[in-house]
């Protein structure tokens, strides 16, 4: 008795953090209004460390003054979780969708996207596995490769998943990731010995998974590279 | 394909069977526990009893006979013109330990049905909608300290804040205890 379920996904390329952040907004108020059917941001950021609604900077372990210099950006949200790196070589995702649709709760979502990570890690024979209790995210061993943060608004999910492709993981060592010290952060790349294909392929098989885990059967793709100075498009 | 890249992807999809089995293992657990503790939550609803922590299973989830819900999974407790608020259950079952409250400044106003604050847990802000309109006199500061309190004890502790009613007819608007039991079996039917 399913309906089947439309997914539309903007693969946006690189754009920056804040910008980001307003289109979410935009895009979680007319998700609201039912203006858009359920949207994923596909995207990659430039050096970003973002904090999130309980502001625990004090998990930034360098002054905010020397960020420029390491050329990155420190943002404040309202998303859950602590603090973490974005950068190049990390992919992307900020599912804007109904919870309330589907009937599941935060919990259950954020299980989700544990999963979808994990199995695409498991493409490239890594075996991940979702955090221990107040650990979520995605580890391989003691080592995270993955990271979540969402925030849930009148049902309406933005922000999401970061999985590290082959980030710069030096940027990490400035902060206490996610809070959690003496874990180290670790990339698909370190982790596996096959040879990776072009992030474009590793991010399309990122959204496929998470696609196939929320029982979207029908997605409609589109590049949204310039969507930020397109205004009338939506 | 190489051999190389044949056994790398059959241990992928060995990995991706095995975590299906393990999901479908845990629902068939869960659908029995549901099934021994169903009579057990409707008595102890009806008879106005604070369930205890075993109630972890999606769809029977405590409800509490004299309150009244909104869609969004927050519960009032009417008295004259006050308005204890917090959310029921079945929120906190869905959400998972709760981490962190945002609450609200003592004097705001709020309307019904407008957020009043968040909550926080798996690293999922969730924000928390008002069942009245009215003026905060009180918020449960414990909840700073100890967030933990809405999972223990969510329709007692965990209360989040007080309020007081600019219109008491607006709780016409809510559900009582059963179609609120009804909604949460429709909602976590969806999927």
């Amino acid at each position: 008795m399913r309906v089947p379920r439309s997914l539309e996904v903007w693969k946006m390329g690189t754009v920056n953090y804040l910008d980001a952040l307003k289109l979410q907004e935009k895009l979680v108020s007319d998700r609201k209004t039912s203006k858009i059917a359920d949207t994923v941001l596909s995207l990659q950021h430039p050096p970003t460390y973002t904090l999130g609604k309980r502001r625990t900077d004090h998990n930034l372990l360098i002054p905010e003054s020397e960020l420029k210099k390491i050329g990155a950006e420190l943002c404040y949200t309202q998303r859950g979780g602590d603090i973490t790196f974005h950068g190049p070589h990390q992919a992307i995702l900020y599912p804007i969708i109904s919870l309330r649709d589907i009937g599941i709760g935060a919990r259950n979502y954020v299980e989700k996207l544990e999963l979808t990570m994990i199995e695409l890690a498991a493409l490239y024979g890594v075996r991940a596995f979702a955090g221990q209790k107040g650990e979520t995210g995605v580890w391989v061993g003691e080592r995270k490769i993955g990271a979540i943060g969402v925030r849930i608004s009148y049902g309406i999910t933005s922000h999401g998943l970061a999985f590290n492709i082959d980030p710069d993981l030096s940027y990490f060592k400035h902060i206490v990731p996610c809070g959690i010290a003496d874990k180290e952060v670790t990339s698909l790349r370190k982790e596996t010995d096959s040879v990776l294909p072009t992030e474009e392929v590793i991010q399309g098989q990122l959204i496929s998974c998470f696609a196939r885990l929320f029982g979207y059967s029908n997605l409609i793709w589109k590049e949204k590279g310039s969507i930020l100075s397109d205004n009338g498009e939506n | 394909m190489t051999m190389r890249d044949f056994r790398f992807f059959h241990s992928a999809a060995k990995l991706q069977k095995r975590l299906f089995r393990e999901r479908e293992r845990e629902r068939e657990r869960e659908i029995m526990a549901c099934s021994r503790l169903m009579w057990a939550t409707r008595a102890a609803s009806y008879l106005r009893i604070s369930v205890p922590f075993t109630l972890r299973v999606r769809g029977f989830s405590s409800v509490l006979k004299d309150l009244k819900y909104a869609d969004s999974h927050e519960w009032v407790k009417v008295d004259g013109i006050s308005a204890t608020i917090g959310i029921t259950d079945h929120a906190k079952d869905h959400l998972g330990d709760v981490v962190y409250v945002e609450l609200p400044e003592v004097g705001a106003s709020i309307s019904q049905g407008s957020s009043f604050g968040a909550v926080e847990s798996v690293k999922a802000t969730s924000d928390v909608y008002s069942p009245v309109s009215g003026k905060v006199i009180e918020v449960n500061e414990e909840l700073n300290s100890s967030p933990g309190l809405i999972n223990a004890s969510p329709y007692e502790n965990g209360w989040i804040i007080k309020v007081e009613m600019s219109d008491k007819d607006e709780t016409n608007k809510l559900m009582g205890s059963d179609q609120y039991s009804k909604f949460c079996e429709e909602e976590d039917a969806k999927h």
